[in-house]
């Protein structure tokens, strides 16, 4: 009986220290582990053939991570200072209007944006890298039509390691910085926006229920489908 | 005295040629996310990290003024010197760790069988049509061979064109 006691209250003492080095373990966000990620280079979108003004309507979080403000968990973390919602729309906003692109109010644009954000952040690599990736799917709606398009873009960005707090912070911050600028360039400067912009009244966007009217979710590896051939027999 | 000057003249001379050796070979590369054959089972993250791998290892070769994400646009002028680069990954074995432990020699390993296209933007020349082959430990992550596919298609690349 005496065995069973002890026993009982080794087990209870260690699931105790489990969880307080549980509750030890988690980062929580402080000055010195919180970055500030903002465009370091300017993106100059391509020219459209006619004069066009953007609005942001709305920019979403799609990327279902409980934690969109921790990027990097080991070492004490590593924290965005503000939501990847926010950190996209500033930098869209601030390239648009560097380029005279971007509308003073709703009214007065031509087209609206909705953002989706599928990725904002460190995503897995081989462990010997900070694999950054921004990945956002962007809904233009035609004002005048009222027909949208989607536009997929991605940017990634790879640093190297490192073992100081200090360089881990410079290095995150570094790469989410690229992988945004990338992901920025990659749709302003993308031939699928400038072809949503170019034909108006273009086919409608086929935005699926099951995303929540988000756009579909663009996938990295790429299988053709052997029904794609035969799209023209429905269309006919 | 005079040696000075030929110590000047030397270094001189080797920063020229090192200057012109890092001068990029194109305006523009565009990398596409390769595809993958049927029956092909790789991580879903793997096609991201290879296109970021590709990236990184052309930026750092420099055999580009500018590195283009996918289907970016490109002046007219610049479509001669600009190329795409493309391809599948047609085959990859898992390997095996315990015919590598007890066998050695290169059993067990983990490999990728890539084809790999560069094609010309302004004529769809290629400049590179090849099969490429890469292998790793099969104790290490899968995308180690995207790492090394990322290398031997910048190091291809920079041999087509020398």
């Amino acid at each position: 009986m005496r065995a069973l006691s002890l026993f009982c209250g080794v087990v209870a003492l260690g699931q105790l220290f489990a969880a307080l080095n549980a509750v030890a373990e988690e980062p929580k966000p402080t000055a010195s582990n919180t970055i500030s990620v903002r465009l370091e280079n300017e993106i100059k979108p391509q020219t459209f053939p006619r004069a066009i003004k953007f609005f942001i309507e709305n920019v979403v979080d799609r990327s279902a991570n409980p934690q969109p403000l921790l990027v990097y968990k080991p070492r004490g973390g590593v924290f965005l200072d503000r939501q990847p919602t926010e950190i996209v729309r500033q930098a869209l906003q601030e390239t648009l209007q560097k380029s005279d692109l971007l509308a003073a109010e709703r009214a007065s644009a031509d087209y609206l944006f909705t953002v989706y954000l599928f990725h904002f952040g460190l995503d897995s690599g081989t462990g010997m890298e900070y694999f950054g990736k921004v990945d956002l799917n962007v809904v233009v709606k035609e004002v005048a039509s009222g027909k949208s398009q989607t536009v997929t873009a991605m940017g990634t960005a790879i640093q190297g390691i490192a073992f100081r707090k200090k360089s881990i912070l410079k290095n995150v911050e570094a790469n989410i910085d690229e992988a945004l600028e990338a992901a920025l360039r990659n749709f302003l400067r993308g031939t699928k926006l400038r072809d949503a912009v170019a034909s108006p009244g273009a086919k409608p966007s086929t935005a699926t229920p099951d995303t929540g009217g988000a756009p579909p979710r663009s996938t990295g590896s790429i299988i053709e489908s052997p029904y794609g051939f035969f799209s023209f027999v429905a269309e006919a | 005295m005079r040696r000075c000057y030929l110590l000047f003249a030397v270094v001189f001379l080797l920063t020229t040629l090192a200057g012109a050796k890092d001068h990029p070979k194109f305006k523009s590369i565009e990398v596409k996310h390769f595809s993958q054959a049927e029956g092909v089972e790789l991580p879903p993250e793997f096609s991201d990290f290879l296109f970021a791998e590709l990236r990184a290892e052309l930026q750092k070769k420099k055999l580009a003024e500018q590195l283009l994400g996918e289907d970016e646009v490109v002046d007219a002028a610049d479509a001669p010197q600009s190329v795409i680069l493309e391809g599948s990954v047609l085959e990859y074995k898992k390997g095996s760790v315990v015919k590598e432990s007890l066998i050695g020699f290169g059993m067990g390993l983990r490999s990728l069988t890539a084809h790999i296209k560069v094609l010309r933007r302004s004529n769809n020349e290629a400049v590179i049509d090849k099969d490429l082959k890469v292998r790793a430990s099969s104790k290490l992550d899968p995308k180690q061979l995207a790492k090394y596919l990322a290398g031997e298609i910048t190091r291809e690349l920079k041999h087509q064109l020398s």
